[in-house]
């Protein structure tokens, strides 16, 4: 057969054994939406999913898989008939290619016989393969215990050989784990705990909070940057863009200067609310890391929770900045996180917020605002951006 | 929101002026027939060195002085730098050594002479910053008493560029000069005219400079062309080396193109200047009276006349509406149509932003505010109308909440 195929070792997927077909079918859907141009198969045989492409496209698949939350690991495989001569074929052309590659010069070869009926056992199959690639390349050797690279065998309905693989990202397939709504800000740490909660098989759509003129476009082209950089992560996620200039302007207008942070977050958890419900979202996800700022303490966050009855997710909550920052940069977010956009102007960030905020004065204050038709006015502006 | 997005007024000319259609059409021209190397010796090459020394002598003239006194740069920033890097030769000519080398400059200098002068002190050239009055001007006798037995340079620009103040450079010279002669010593004057160039009337002659920068895109010209005026006799020596093109100060093959379009855009802006002024000088009027209708205007300094302050360039004017920042209101004007910038367009730099403002006295919460609106040639009354209307309009409720209600 023709094209490039790829042999996909999934994880977890695997334990949940009545739910396994939609998982399944959660991991095709996740690949194929982020490929809609490329032809491809994908199809699963005893436990082993296995996605066929035209050689062209293998590159293009090959980054794809890497970044499939469900896939342990991966890998080309090269298919032969159930003949010890193909196999040895084939198994000598992979090795020229390894050495070609320079992977090193010590091997073993690993079998595995699923399909019993074949003549030989795996370990006569493993001794004659490796007899045979150590007469052909006299610089190769066996070394079971520390080898360079392994050529592993499947016998099935066909003959599987394929050499080291890629490893995939874990998790659980994108839409298996329900949907939840991310607040986006330009910062570093909401990319990341989107990501989180994504690896988790949750499949995310995003709010930013657009305050122009106050906030620049710059800042909100970064967070279409960033949504797009999730994408590669999470198929189907759309920004939400929200116009929050006149809930803004009543929370500047109405309350303390110490108290617009946390107000504001509140607000932020209220509109959430009102959108996820319009998208069928069953939680937030926010960036929160405990005592991060002055909004992140365990009072500000019984405070601003307060303003939405979903669950919020805050996969960040008990990590550090470092620990933020080493996700934000595998996942690619940390550079445009870092651009300096973030001008949620100083005016609306008191040089004195509040750390630990009374509960009950807070409601009050929150309240005051009447800003519950400012939220429901807000919902009108939204403008979908998709990825 | 901008009612025509197709269409926004241009003000921002002190950023970067639109072509001026002859210079632009010029510079086509000329890039089509005299390509050649103006210091090959064929034909094709003479023919280009000759409209080199068309060009030369058609930029003296219009500023008044000899064509060997010009020395074609990049623009404004080399102009500066080149001037101020020269310094840095001066132990090769057995001069003053650079421990005693002083440049006296000031605080509200473009930061292609302020940051390059600093950047000096690492190299052993010391450096006295003098502040502007309140008013953003600076006095001539601030200069005098910063005057030292090491000062070699002094260094002042003719108009800033972000609040328009003109500056008594013939005031400057005067006692740059009588503090010179009695000490036996000679003392370079330089002056950035960037932002005075076909904008003001002014001559380097009565103004008594040793050297001036000018730049090309300001007047129309295209970018990467603005020269550097050196009296004779007392040019400094440069430091780059090459083949030997601009009299040795500035080698590299000439960028006649540039070169063609600039003294072309000067000597049509010049010939334009008196009418232009007279329109730049009703423009700045409606403009101040209408921003100080704003509540809250700010306009920098609080002590511009809203008439013809004949200390401001008519071209530019600095305005804030503390505490709303600079940035929320250039994306209020743009958004409406209007380009307009906070504080000076070329600095990049987050603490350079508002250091002009802030030697003025400005608080630096205030400083952060100051926006800049400048004009140009076919900048029209109704255009400013229009700005002043969009102003009075958008500014308010965003100054409100910028202020806030408790």
């Amino acid at each position: 057969m023709s094209g490039t195929l790829f042999l996909i070792k999934y994880g977890e997927i695997a334990l949940k054994k009545r739910n396994r077909g939609a998982f399944i079918r959660y991991l095709k859907d996740s690949i194929r939406a982020r490929l809609p141009r490329v032809q491809l198969s994908v199809y699963e045989i005893f436990h082993r999913v296995f996605l066929r492409c035209a050689e062209a496209d293998a590159a293009q698949v090959t980054s794809v898989l890497a970044r499939t939350f469900g896939i342990v690991s991966f890998c080309e495989a090269v298919e032969a008939g159930l003949d010890i001569a193909a196999i040895e074929k084939i198994a000598l052309a992979l090795a020229a290619r390894y050495l070609a590659a320079g992977m090193g010069t010590r091997f073993k070869a690993e079998v595995r016989r699923a399909e019993k009926a074949f003549p030989m056992t795996s370990y006569e199959i493993a001794c004659r393969l490796g007899d045979a690639l150590c007469g052909n390349f006299p610089e190769l050797k066996v070394d079971v215990h520390t080898p360079d690279w392994v050529l592993s065998v499947e016998i099935r309905e066909r003959a599987y050989l394929y050499g080291p693989s890629t490893g995939g990202p874990y998790g659980l397939p994108t839409g298996s784990s329900g949907r939840g709504l991310l607040l986006l800000s330009g910062g570093i740490d909401s990319p990341v705990a989107g990501w989180m909660m994504a690896k988790r098989g949750m499949a995310i759509h995003a709010v930013y909070f657009h305050s122009a003129p106050f906030t620049s476009e710059q800042a909100r082209e970064k967070v279409e940057t960033l949504t797009r950089r999730l994408a590669g992560w999470t198929p189907g996620i759309a920004l939400h863009v929200v116009h929050f200039t006149p809930v803004l302007a009543r929370i500047k207008e109405r309350a303390l200067a110490e108290e617009i942070t946390l107000l504001l977050r509140a607000c932020m958890m209220r509109f959430a609310t009102l959108l996820a419900a319009r998208l069928g979202s069953m939680c937030l996800v926010t960036g929160e890391s405990l005592g991060q700022v002055a909004s992140q303490t365990v009072e500000s966050m019984h405070f601003t929770g307060s303003y939405t009855d979903l669950p919020v997710f805050r996969p960040l909550v008990g990590m550090n900045k470092e620990e933020i920052i080493a996700v934000a940069q595998r996942i690619n977010t940390f550079e445009t996180s870092n651009l300096p956009f973030a001008d949620c102007c100083v005016l609306f960030a008191p040089e004195h917020p509040l750390i630990h905020p009374d509960k009950r004065k807070m409601d009050l204050s929150f309240r005051k605002l009447d800003v519950e038709p400012l939220l429901l006015q807000a919902l009108e502006t939204v403008e979908i951006v998709r990825s | 929101m901008n009612p025509n997005p197709d269409r926004t007024t241009y003000l921002d000319w002190a950023a970067s002026a639109p072509p001026e259609p002859a210079a632009l059409e010029e510079a086509r021209e000329v890039s089509a027939r005299y390509f050649a190397n103006p210091s090959s010796p064929h034909r094709a090459g003479k023919s280009a060195e000759d409209r080199l020394a068309a060009a030369r002598a058609q930029c003296a003239a219009s500023l008044g002085v000899e064509p060997k006194e010009i020395v074609f740069t990049s623009g404004g920033t080399e102009s500066n730098t080149g001037v101020l890097l020269s310094l840095l030769d001066r132990h090769r000519l057995g001069g003053v050594e650079r421990q005693k080398t002083r440049i006296v400059t000031t605080a509200i200098e473009h930061a292609s002479i302020y940051e390059q002068a600093l950047g000096l002190q690492g190299h052993g050239i010391a450096c006295s910053v003098v502040r502007p009055k309140p008013d953003g001007r600076v006095s001539p006798d601030a200069i005098g008493e910063a005057l030292q037995d090491d000062t070699v340079m002094v260094s002042v620009m003719l108009v800033n560029n972000e609040t328009g103040a003109i500056q008594d450079i013939a005031g400057i010279a005067r006692i740059v000069r009588e503090f010179s002669a009695r000490k036996g010593r000679r003392i370079l004057l330089h002056t950035d005219a960037v932002q005075a160039l076909a904008k003001i009337p002014f001559s380097l002659r009565a103004m008594d400079v040793d050297a001036a920068s000018f730049s090309g895109h300001k007047i129309g010209a295209p970018r990467g062309i603005g020269a550097l005026y050196l009296k004779a006799g007392h040019a400094p020596s440069f430091l780059s080396i090459g083949g030997g093109q601009e009299a040795g100060h500035r080698p590299g093959t000439e960028n006649l193109p540039g070169i063609a379009a600039f003294s072309t855009a000067l000597a049509a802006r010049l010939a334009r200047l008196p009418e232009d002024t007279a329109a730049a000088q009703e423009n700045v009027r409606r403009l101040l009276e209408g921003l100080r209708l704003i509540r809250g205007a700010w306009v920098l300094p609080l002590a511009r006349q809203d008439g013809n302050d004949p200390h401001f360039s008519p071209w530019i004017v600095s305005v804030g509406f503390p505490p709303l920042p600079a940035e929320v209101v250039v994306r209020t004007a743009d958004a409406a149509g209007f380009s307009i910038s906070s504080g000076a367009a070329c600095s990049t730099k987050k603490k350079d932003r508002t250091r002009v403002p802030e030697s003025m006295g400005l608080p630096e919460e205030t400083a952060r505010c100051m926006v800049r609106i400048s004009t140009g040639p076919s900048t029209r009354p109704e255009d400013i109308d229009a700005f002043v209307d969009m102003m009075q309009r958008d500014i308010p409720p965003l100054a409100a909440i910028s202020r806030g209600g408790t």
